[in-house]
């Protein structure tokens, strides 16, 4: 299970700015992924390609035994008009109807789900919207920024949990924070202004899982690479 | 909601009423021209109760009227929220067709259907049909990107849901629409039945247009302003519950 990218070009509608320029990249394996780099560098927009539903550009994106590509954001919200259960029950897929419960006790979610969606916090409200992609059936999950608003330690029990639950799954996790970025993922994407070359950069995280210990200079390390590499 | 209506309703008249009289008698002008005080209120007493039942007639139509311009619209603003070539083709022609007075259509209705209901009905249809069809093509054509992105990417969309998202999520604005095309549809009939009908209390005002009286015509502009006003409220009233029980399901 993996994905590649080559030689990538891509310019919004209506400019003469190219976003990408020959970026050639690629993720290897399985596994809890990060695409990082400064803001408007085109994190979104080459997750929605990849997601697919950005398709004017030329190059060639190429999905290896992923089949299933989910693109989430933070921004989403779940219709108004049913409570956050009622919501999940309808969208679970049958088989996947045991592991709902486990992510509403893992997420913290058992308060909410009764509520409606606007009722919720920001936090609250995003870690319902990853439940319910959680739930359908994916090879890659793109999550971007899905995890804003939600303090540092369940922060870190959502991505543990995730991690435990899916390790043949692949995950691309968008986010701005580079100590996160660097203790949980196994693979970090650095993508960088088109007039840099290579416009993307693959480093190795720290890929904590939390049964392992971790190196804090290994970690300090990672964190001073990706600063370097964006 | 009934009594602040009705309220600012009165002031509306009774502020047109003095200026009225202060043209007459600031103009020294004849009764014939103006009518006098004693000459309303006798024309009230004589013509309200016959005057008020041509207003709930005319209400009666404009209210069926409204009712299928409601159906009408959100049936071709279903087809007309696609992407595709009909929608596309239905946006433009509402759009087209709504820039057309669709009173100067009224005579030919007239004489292909006659004076009697249906040409009441469907002018008092058309008049609120396209400011409705306009409204609510716009809340069914605009993507409610941040809600409909899953079950676009889970496959999961179908086009009672989106509509459903869609309307929900505009529950407010559609409301609004609703209860201002009430008074278009009212006006609708009004005019029709100024232009043709043979009952309803735009012929009584032909009449008394045509007879120069002008205190008949402001006892009719008093019953169609209260009673306008009542079934505007009515509406709130509906939309309040509406917006309540959507909000509770």
């Amino acid at each position: 299970m993996r994905f590649e990218i080559n030689e990538l070009n891509y310019t919004y509608p209506g400019s003469v700015r190219n976003v990408f320029q020959q970026l050639s990249c690629q993720v290897t394996e399985p596994g809890f992924h990060a695409l990082f780099g400064p803001s408007g560098v085109g994190k979104t927009t080459l997750a929605k390609m990849i997601a697919g539903t950005i398709n004017e550009f030329s190059g060639e994106i190429r999905l290896h035994q992923m089949n299933h590509v989910l693109y989430t954001y933070n921004l989403e919200r779940l219709p108004g008009w049913s409570s956050v259960l009622d919501h999940l029950a309808q969208i679970t897929p049958a088989s996947n109807k045991q592991r709902m419960q486990e992510l509403v006790d893992s997420f913290g979610l058992e308060t909410c789900l009764n509520s409606r969606f606007v009722q919720l916090s920001l936090g609250q409200q995003n870690r319902t919207n990853l439940t319910r992609y959680l739930l359908q059936d994916f090879d890659l999950l793109i999550m971007d920024e899905s995890l804003a608003n939600v303090d540092e330690s369940t922060k870190e029990k959502i991505i543990l949990k995730i991690k435990a639950l899916y390790p043949e799954r692949c995950f691309l996790y968008i986010s701005h924070n580079v100590a996160e970025v660097s203790k949980f993922c196994k693979q970090i994407l650095v993508l960088r202004s088109h007039h840099k070359d290579p416009q993307a950069v693959l480093l190795q995280g720290q890929d904590f899982n939390g049964r392992q210990s971790l190196k804090v200079r290994d970690l300090e390390q990672c964190m001073l690479e990706i600063v370097n590499a964006a | 909601m009934l009594h602040r209506r009705i309220y600012q309703f009165l002031m509306i008249y009774f502020t047109g009423f003095a200026a009225l009289m202060l043209v007459k008698y600031s103009l020294d002008l004849s009764d014939y021209v103006i009518p006098g005080f004693s000459e309303i209120w006798s024309a009230c007493r004589r013509y309200f109760g016959l005057y008020l039942l041509a207003v709930l007639n005319t209400l009666s139509i404009a209210i069926l009227g409204h009712v299928l311009s409601i159906c009408m619209a959100t049936v071709v603003g279903i087809i007309g929220r696609l992407t595709i070539w009909i929608g596309s083709f239905i946006r433009v022609a509402a759009y087209n067709i709504q820039a057309y007075p669709i009173v100067a259509v009224a005579p030919i209705i007239f004489i292909l259907l006659g004076d009697g209901l249906s040409s009441r009905l469907l002018i008092a249809a058309m008049i609120c049909y396209f400011p409705l069809l306009l409204s609510i093509i716009g809340i069914l054509s605009e993507p409610v990107s941040e809600i409909e992105h899953f079950f676009e990417s889970t496959h999961r969309m179908k086009w009672q849901l989106q509509v459903k998202i869609r309307a929900f999520e505009n529950i407010h604005k559609l409301m609004t629409v609703i209860v201002g095309s009430a008074t278009l549809a009212m006006v609708g009939t009004i005019v029709a039945e100024f232009i043709a009908a043979n009952a309803g209390i735009g012929y009584s005002i032909r009449i008394a247009l045509y007879q120069s009286d002008l205190a008949k015509i402001l006892v009719a502009l008093f019953l169609i302003g209260i009673c306008t006003s009542i079934y505007l409220v009515f509406l709130e009233w509906l939309g309040g519950i509406i917006k309540e029980r959507i909000g509770s399901i």
